[in-house]
């Protein structure tokens, strides 16, 4: 099978601290240890994904999954490694990014499918099955600053759902929205994953990794602590 | 990285300039008269504390008002808010991949499309009193003007923009920044109202070139050359400048906002 996404040896570091004008003229105060302090945001992580497969990122909060999804998608460069990605790639990382409170949602949906890649002609196309899926109904025609975080991710999955990807990167977003419509989304997903298309899923939701993906790897402060496929993984972590 | 082509990168520019405009002015005639009525405010309460309070003797003073304000209204909203952009965006710019040079340049042209939708307000304006004439030369002073204006607001408001990713603080700064500028330039009294060796000093203020340009042609229908020659070269100048800063820090905007 052809990898659709390779991440080889990637080291990251954290961005230097915040200041401001204050602390640059006036120099800094040494920076307070917690216990997710550390050099590395994401040390060595290499991994493979074939096309057709679902992968899934586990781990504690600050461990570096969120990082990792962002340096895959291109945004946060990394020092060290590299990732090679082949295929259109759409990304729901953060519910709510790129919308305006102001405009309708359909007015959101040519906007936020701008961010994602999609022309206003591809939107057009789609923007029937886009409401369609979403069930949102007259509800796209209302501002969305009317809207609860539920219709909220209906809208932004919906949009992605038909955006033209070979590849959806997806950051704990399948969590929101009412039992039925995150079925609607799992089905989806298992639908596009039939169709050839690779996905790779950070969640704290078990029970969607188990039934999405293939494989994963668990992170630990930065760093693989465990990879192999994802009920073992899922066994492992679990009686950790 | 999502890839976006020249094209669409216009198309996201286009789409993020029109949506703001629609929310600014709720899509109705009553939106836009409000959105250019606010500057025309903003006016009016100057020609109160310069005119009527301080008893400024300047002929036709609101129409030098009213050919400054809106221009110097691009600017400065556009730097304002560019300035926020990376930070109030930031998740667009932590998770979307685009170039994050399209943010600041979208308030930028944001605030262009209500400058030029003001204008037939604002030429009214000058025109109505019957000392200041339309001019034939607008055809083609007005589109060079926009411009140059576009030219020299830009790289200052990704320059705002990156410097704030950075140093957090500058959005608060900002502001007082834009009070010392306005009187420096100067927005509501002429230069020949300030005294000898300061008036050299606000000869400097690139943004006086600027402003001194649109008077000239609102007011007059004249082409000020000498002025607009120093502002373009301040904004090729500047152009390069936060062009390499760009190229320098704008890799780890995503890790900084």
């Amino acid at each position: 099978m052809t990898a659709a996404l390779e991440c080889r040896g990637v080291w990251k570091s954290y961005a230097s601290r915040r200041i401001g004008l204050k602390t640059l003229l006036l120099g800094q105060r040494a920076a307070r240890t917690s216990r997710y302090a550390r050099r590395w945001a994401l040390q060595d992580v290499s991994f493979e994904v074939s096309r057709g497969q679902a992968f899934g990122v586990l781990g504690a909060n600050g461990m570096g999954k969120t990082t990792l999804l962002s340096v895959l998608l291109g945004i946060v460069q990394p020092e060290r490694g590299s990732v090679s990605l082949r295929g259109r790639v759409a990304s729901l990382l953060e519910l709510g990014a790129g919308f305006h409170p102001e405009l309708s949602g359909r007015d959101n949906l040519f906007l936020y499918g701008s961010i994602l890649g999609m022309r206003r002609r591809e939107v057009a196309e789609r923007l029937r099955a886009i409401v369609e899926f979403s069930e949102l109904g007259d509800a796209v025609e209302e501002p969305l600053r009317t809207y609860s975080a539920g219709m909220i991710t209906r809208l932004g999955f919906s949009l992605m759902a038909h955006a033209p990807a070979d590849v959806f990167l997806i950051d704990e977003v399948l969590a929101v929205g009412d039992a039925r419509f995150q079925e609607k989304c799992r089905a989806h997903l298992l639908e596009f994953k039939r169709r050839n298309g690779t996905l790779v899923i950070v969640s704290h939701d078990m029970e969607a990794l188990a039934a999405l993906c293939d494989e994963g790897i668990r992170l630990d402060m930065g760093q693989v602590a465990d990879a192999g496929r994802i009920g073992e993984l899922i066994g492992r972590y679990q009686t950790q | 990285m999502i890839e976006r082509n020249a094209r669409q990168t216009l198309e996201f520019l286009y789409l993020l300039a029109r949506m703001e405009l629609k929310a600014r002015y709720k899509g109705r005639l009553l939106g836009y008269l409000t959105a250019v009525g606010l500057t025309f405010g903003v006016a009016f309460v100057f020609w109160i504390a310069f005119k009527v309070i301080m008893n400024l003797d300047m002929p036709n003073y609101s129409v030098f008002l009213v050919a400054g304000i809106f221009p110097w209204a691009w600017f400065n909203l556009s730097v304002v808010s560019a300035t926020r952009s990376f930070v109030a965006h930031a998740p667009l710019v932590k998770e979307m991949g685009f170039a994050h040079a399209i943010l600041p340049l979208s308030n930028v042209v944001q605030e262009m499309l209500h400058f030029l939708l003001s204008l037939p307000l604002v030429l009214a304006w000058i025109v109505f009193p019957g000392d200041s004439p339309p001019s034939v030369h607008w055809i083609w002073q007005i589109p060079l003007l926009v411009g140059l204006q576009l030219a020299f607001v830009y790289p200052l408001a990704l320059g705002a923009a990156l410097a704030n990713a950075y140093l957090r603080d500058i959005e608060y700064w900002i502001g007082v920044f834009f009070v010392l500028l306005f009187f420096a330039t100067p927005m509501v009294y002429p230069i020949s109202r300030v005294p000898a060796p300061l008036a050299d000093w606000f000869e400097l203020n690139p943004v006086h070139a600027l402003m001194e340009c649109w008077r000239a042609s609102l007011i007059e229908g004249r082409f000020d050359a000498p002025h607009a020659a120093y502002a373009a070269a301040f904004a090729a100048v500047c152009g390069v400048l936060v062009y390499a800063l760009y190229r320098r820090f704008a890799p780890r905007v995503g890790e900084v906002v």
